[in-house]
């Protein structure tokens, strides 16, 4: 609870983000999906849904992943959490290598990082009463805990997060999706956990229902001490969230900055473009609007170089042939595009 | 938080909530031709039950003073060629169907969901190497190898235990792929990433998640394995490989049709344990049926 004050002035927590500790670097990351074909089910080719991610999370702050359907943020987030195996690359949760931590260590780990799902729908198990599934748990750590203290903590958390008592007999059919979202972050908040990865946690959500569970998402944040992974498309969404932004495409990030910067002054051409394309409140302030041509790149065949030199309206010859590498730009901006510099 | 904590009643009564089973099951008590079924099979399985109060005949003694007697107030089914009572036969001829039918069905349904559900959960090189083991066993023509091992244990094992073990040790193939199948696709849910992830082991995941979710679709499937299990009882047992000649069942009783004579001449020997036979299938196929109909949240029914 000593970072209360840090929070409240989120602003100035992320300029001062440097001094703080880290609680998750991922570096290198890749995660690779074989695609099996022919007589013998052989491996033909990998579609790169992760590729070379770096990126590390402070404690306490936020990180928003953006990018556009099939680029592979919510594959980062699972592979983040050891819910699919990395091809490559290193993740350290908390000063420690859990890369290749498996079995009853990794269960053991678990424990800290914790996941909010996309759809509120398909992350319940229609056959359990909300009080056993936020019970859980608690029970998988916790077995010789009393059930009637664990009653007593899952009655606490459903109030935390805006529900009633008598929740805890109902399936989780009888809920709405705003609803349905509050558990799944009851279940998640249940181990007391550093890291919560939210994975377009209001995606699914109507629009009203959306501000609702983002500040629930906010309180729960101070109250907890929680840093959040915030995977979303929705640009609005993550710069309301976030305190630094991440911005992915195909597999790779482009650029990552504190979200004043991401917005002020986007210095790789996708950003731009995706920064153009939010809604102006105001309309006398005419913005000039990039319109990329053509269709995201298969990540089973990505272009050679840079990905994104198929669609950006700065290509130059080079940018086919040359990788351009994620680098420090201005300090705590960083992005990967050779025209910037 | 302290004052939330004092504000929570521990206290709150369940209420009564519909649980997708208890949904389930109002569904099915409206479905009137499935609750006849069930009715019917209750009926016989009781009458089967308790047979020994029922008649006092007895089954296996041949009694040649009544050979081949028609329907009677004594008799109520008449005696079979060998002077037994057919209808005492026919209760205890239950006895054995039925207890075939259901040991053969849990057995087949426990070994193919652990063989289908480890298979589909665990993927890979476990999944390669469970299917092809469940192709070899479907792979068994199943009344040959009963006929087979028949012969070579010929009054040495024989008996109602083996016949169950042999049928659940060659049946579970199918059972196995269609778990599997369900498996497959119902771990793709989220709740099953959120189970791994909030540290439950693989067994847990299996048995709390996965299997609550496929179960209608294996209890359905029992239920067509149990009618067939009875069928296959009968037919091998018609045919002579199946229990014993001495011990009562459908199909041994059914097997004295064989004769010319019986057949044309003496119904009262052969359409009882038929009819007994089929209305028992149709009920259990019924009762899957509504079962398969209460369990669809899509019907109306």
């Amino acid at each position: 609870m000593n970072n209360i004050i840090d929070l409240k002035n989120k602003d100035k927590a992320a300029s001062s983000h440097t001094k703080k500790e880290t609680l998750l670097e991922v570096i290198n990351l890749k995660t690779h999906y074989p695609i099996k074909g022919g007589f013998f089910r052989r491996t033909i080719s990998h579609v790169k849904a992760v590729d070379n991610v770096s990126f590390s999370v402070k404690k306490g702050e936020t990180l928003g992943l953006v990018g556009e359907s099939g680029c592979g943020k919510s594959t980062a987030g699972r592979t983040i959490l050891k819910l699919l195996n990395p091809t490559a690359g290193k993740i350290m949760f908390d000063g420690e290598d859990i890369t290749n931590l498996r079995g009853s260590k990794l269960r053991q780990r678990r424990k800290d990082f914790q996941m909010v799902f996309q759809d509120p729908y398909a992350s319940l198990n229609p056959m359990q009463m909300v009080g056993d599934i936020i019970t859980e748990p608690i029970h998988n750590y916790y077995p010789k805990k009393k059930s009637r203290e664990i009653k007593q903590e899952v009655l606490e958390l459903l109030n935390r997060v805006g529900l009633p008592d008598d929740a805890y007999y109902k399936y989780a059919h009888e809920f709405s999706g705003g609803q349905r979202q509050r558990i799944g972050i009851a279940r998640a908040l249940a181990l007391k956990p550093k890291l919560i990865i939210a994975d377009e946690p209001v995606s699914a959500l109507d629009v009203s229902v959306q501000s609702q569970v983002l500040n629930l998402l906010n309180e729960l944040q101070d109250d907890f001490d929680l840093t959040y992974l915030f995977i979303a498309h929705d640009l609005s969404v993550v710069k309301h969230m976030s305190d630094r932004i991440g911005i992915m495409y195909l597999g790779h990030i482009v650029e990552i900055a504190d979200k004043h910067s991401i917005y002020k002054e986007p210095l790789h051409p996708y950003t731009q473009a995706l920064i153009s394309a939010v809604p102006e409140p105001d309309p006398k302030r005419k913005k000039q609007r990039i319109v990329l041509q053509g269709d995201v790149p298969s990540p089973e065949n990505p272009p050679s170089g840079c990905p994104f030199h198929t669609r950006c309206p700065m290509a130059v010859d080079k940018c086919s042939t040359i990788t351009p590498e994620l680098k420090e730009v201005k300090p705590g901006h960083h992005a990967a595009c050779i025209l910037v510099d | 938080m302290a004052e939330l904590a004092d504000k929570t009643n521990l206290h709150i009564k369940p209420q009564k909530r519909m649980s997708p089973w208890a949904v389930a099951r109002r569904k099915f008590m409206k479905n009137k031709l499935a609750m006849v079924s069930l009715f019917f099979l209750m009926t016989i399985s009781i009458l089967s039950f308790l047979a020994p109060y029922i008649t006092t005949a007895d089954i296996s003694r041949v009694n040649i003073g009544s050979m081949s007697l028609e329907p009677s107030a004594e008799h109520w089914f008449g005696t079979d060629k060998s002077g037994r009572d057919v209808f005492t036969r026919l209760l205890y001829g239950g006895r054995v169907s039925l207890l075939v039918g259901i040991s053969c069905t849990m057995l087949i349904i426990m070994f193919g969901t652990l063989i289908g559900a480890l298979a589909g959960f665990f993927g890979g090189l476990v999944d390669t190497m469970l299917m092809r083991f469940t192709d070899f066993i479907l792979n068994f023509p199943l009344l040959v190898f009963v006929i087979v091992l028949n012969a070579v244990f010929f009054g040495k094992l024989g008996g109602v235990p083996v016949l169950i073990a042999v049928i659940s040790v060659l049946g579970w193939g199918g059972v196995a792929r269609l778990v599997r199948s369900k498996i497959l696709s119902e771990k793709e849910n989220e709740y099953i990433l959120s189970a791994i992830s909030i540290g439950s082991r693989p067994s847990k995941v299996i048995l709390k998640h996965l299997i609550p979710n496929v179960l209608s679709t294996i209890i359905v499937q029992a239920t067509i394995t149990f009618a067939a299990m009875i069928v296959v009882e009968s037919g091998l047992s018609y045919l002579g490989f199946g229990v014993p000649a001495e011990t009562p069942s459908w199909g041994n009783m059914l097997s004295a049709s064989r004769e010319p004579d019986v057949l044309q001449n003496m119904p009262w020997i052969w359409i009882p344990p038929a009819l007994t036979l089929i209305i028992t299938i149709l009920s259990i196929n019924f009762i899957g049926e509504g079962i398969k109909d209460a369990l669809n949240p899509k019907s109306l029914r």
